[in-house]
């Protein structure tokens, strides 16, 4: 209602201008204040989109070498006096001679091979000796023919063509990372031995190929960065991956909807909500030191197994999962809940016919968003001894859960932890088969956000 | 539409459906409804008229224990259906609401098929055996609503695809799908235009012959059309309830008058 004995304003307040034609100073002050922000904000984007691009270009230039191999193929005579003396055959016989014994065979076919290139008189592996030709080839050889004479042990007196790892600087020297002049200097390898390599190259005799061993293959030691693999690690992080989902979803789930839906408002439950996200923010090295305290020095689980990081991330990842649940619980129109208790629903009835279907969507997002987290976390595995060097895949599940194992993110750390350069870029490596895990969790989450996704 | 047309007939004096004595409502500390006594009667609509925030959807929230959802709400007094405590310790609100059904201010249909929408509350409280039953009974409610001719091709599609007036008839059809005794409406049409307004005004006309309505409505032109008796609520009291014709033409309380001659509200 109107109080009509109230004088209207003046017409000329300050700050009207007499045209709408005339911009007024505050009109462009506003205007300037907002064209500021807007380059606040585009600077602000250009810095972060900038740092990705770097960021993946560092690790796409240090990491893809990872996912090539040098091979070198050269025949072996798998000669009986020295695999099988007494000539039986017998498998326990053979399994005497240890990988040592294996490595002359192996030498001697480098030489071979190296020494027949030679015929042409070429005078700049006038120098190589044989130890330097034995040594072009890695020290994962003898393991693999081992392997190779344990599983046919009928070959044995044969001349066999094998596929060998190229030592790691033949294999850094095609990749760039080893040059002529740095050969010079390094103990490691030599000039010599390059120009070995470049001439088996041109002879077929050495290739370069897609590495699949760096997918499957175990962690190596120190000496053999070119066999080192992430198959302990890929199987161990999905093992964990595993424990968390079965724990952490339906945990984290039935909390949240426990909270949200029925549990009476009261101080109690303040307390719990305040403390849950407080949880979230623990450093995640709080929890490995409880999973070291409760699982393994208490309840005596053994060390370095995906079970005792599956149980630590699965605490790590409950307070994100409950939260996001939470969220999605609470963004279902409660008219919905209305008219579902209004036709009789009761309301667990409400809840899992209704609300929950409506709230799916939010709640995988969240738990394939705090799956990614835990995916990612290294430092509690740290400290429940994952970080150890595993050379042995952990069985089937569920024994395999409590076969020691390392995890995607322990590795990388563990790789960049050594000295010999290839150790970097299979780290790179990892990191780029970690950020793949990564990428393709995000985009499932986003495709079931898309496909659940309903309006009301 | 004949505005009168519908209050100016019999009111029938059926038996009582629901009794309220002395109900008090309080949320936390306020108290929204102070001590109201009213006899709803079946087959009869009963309009509750007032201010906003006067409590007459609290009250009739209250009949089918919907304000049991509501943490910091207590009820006091006492409020029959068909003579028995609905706030007895031995009434599980479940039952209740299937007797009771509630058709809302906002169309609220789920985010399902049409057919599901309705298909739920039988499917819950086991009123079909088999797939065919259903379908009757999909089909009945839908044709009571005045809802079939329009979306019996599409029953598969989303309810929530309907225009406003449709999905409003649906939230009906849905409520008397589990063939209630009564059915109460919180201003079902205040979302709706005058077209889909008539069209539900004239359903619930038509429901009274098989239920008890209760209607809250801010209309009081809406009130008159359609109900036999009115209720008027004013600041948590309950100041006066008879025949509709009485309470228009002729009201007793003077805050009634100042209400429906539009100087108070």
């Amino acid at each position: 209602m109107t109080d009509a004995t109230a004088p209207d304003l003046p017409m000329d307040l300050p700050g009207r201008g007499k045209s709408l034609y005339d911009e007024t100073d505050r009109t462009r002050r506003r205007n300037a204040a907002e064209r500021r922000f807007r380059v606040y904000g585009l600077i602000a984007i250009s810095i972060g989109i900038a740092s990705l691009i770097a960021l993946l270009v560092s690790i796409l230039g240090n990491g893809l070498p990872a996912f090539k191999q040098t091979y070198i193929v050269m025949d072996v005579t798998l000669s009986e006096d020295v695999l099988d003396k007494e000539g039986n055959r017998n498998r326990d016989d053979i399994a005497k001679v240890m990988t040592f014994g294996y490595a002359p065979l192996i030498r001697a076919a480098a030489q071979d091979l190296v020494r027949n290139l030679e015929t042409g008189a070429d005078t700049d592996v006038a120098g190589l000796t044989d130890a330097m030709i034995g040594d072009m080839i890695s020290r994962e050889a003898p393991g693999q023919l081992r392997r190779f004479v344990l599983a046919n042990p009928d070959l044995i007196g044969t001349t066999q063509s094998f596929e060998f790892l190229a030592n790691g600087r033949i294999d850094g020297y095609f990749k760039g990372r080893v040059t002529m002049e740095s050969a010079a200097i390094d103990g490691n390898v030599t000039p010599e031995q390059l120009l070995a390599a470049d001439k088996l190259e041109a002879s077929g005799a050495l290739v370069t190929r897609f590495n699949w061993q760096f997918l499957t293959a175990p962690d190596a030691s120190d000496q053999r960065p070119e066999a080192a693999g992430l198959g302990v690690a890929i199987l161990g992080s999905v093992y964990m991956m595993l424990v968390v989902l079965v724990l952490a979803l339906p945990i984290g789930v039935s909390a949240s909807i426990y909270l949200e839906e029925f549990a009476p408002k009261n101080r109690i439950t303040d307390i719990i909500e305040v403390n849950i996200s407080n949880l979230a923010a623990v450093p995640s090295i709080v929890f490995g030191i409880l999973g070291l305290a409760v699982f393994i020095n208490y309840a005596h689980l053994p060390q370095s197994a995906p079970i005792v990081g599956g149980l630590v991330l699965t605490l790590m990842t409950l307070p994100t999962i409950i939260i996001s649940t939470r969220a999605a619980l609470k963004s279902v129109p409660p008219s919905i809940k209305d008219a579902a208790l209004g036709v009789g629903a009761s309301k667990m009835q409400t809840v899992f016919h209704h609300v929950l279907p409506l709230a799916m969507p939010g709640i995988l997002t969240g738990a394939i968003l705090g799956l990614a987290q835990a995916l990612g976390e290294t430092a509690p595995l740290l400290l429940i001894g994952m970080v150890a060097f595993v050379r042995d895949y952990p069985g089937v599940p569920p024994e395999g859960f409590f076969d020691p194992s390392t995890a995607l993110p322990v590795q990388v750390y563990n790789w960049t932890q050594r000295s010999d350069p290839a150790f970097f870029e299979r780290a790179s490596g990892a990191i780029i088969v970690l950020l793949v895990f990564l990428v393709v969790m995000n985009l499932v989450a986003i495709i079931l956000r898309r496909r659940f996704e309903r309006r009301w | 539409m004949n505005d009168m047309r519908i209050s100016e007939r019999h009111v029938r004096t059926d038996q009582i459906k629901f009794s309220g004595r002395g109900v008090r409502v309080f949320y936390g500390e306020t108290e929204a409804i102070k001590g109201v006594d009213v006899d709803i009667e079946d087959k009869t609509v009963t309009a509750f008229i007032g201010p906003s925030g006067c409590g007459k959807s609290t009250f009739l929230r209250c009949l089918n224990r919907m304000n049991d959802t509501i943490d910091i709400c207590r009820v006091q007094g006492k409020i029959t259906l068909d003579g028995e405590d609905i706030y007895d310790r031995k009434v599980d609100p479940v039952q209740l609401r299937a007797k009771v059904g509630m058709v809302f201010q906002k169309p609220n249909p789920f985010p399902k098929s049409i057919y599901d929408n309705i298909a739920y509350g039988p499917r819950i409280h086991g009123l079909a055996r088999t797939k065919a039953d259903l379908d009757v009974i999909v089909e009945t409610s839908l044709r009571r609503a005045a809802l079939w001719d329009e979306v019996k091709d599409r029953l598969a599609e989303p309810g929530t695809g309907l225009s406003g007036g449709q999905q409003q008839r649906l939230c009906i059809a849905r409520a008397i799908a589990t063939a209630p005794e009564v059915l109460l409406m919180d201003e079902p049409c205040s979302a709706l235009d005058p077209i889909a307004t008539a069209q539900v005004e004239e359903l619930i006309d038509d429901l009274r012959k098989s239920y008890s309505v209760v209607i809250v409505t801010h209309s009081m032109q809406q009130a008159a059309r359609v109900s036999q008796k009115t209720a008027f609520f004013h600041l948590g009291h309950m100041v006066e309830f008879g025949a509709t014709s009485d309470i228009f033409t002729k009201p007793k309380d003077p805050r009634t008058e100042s209400y429906i001659t539009g100087r108070i509200g």
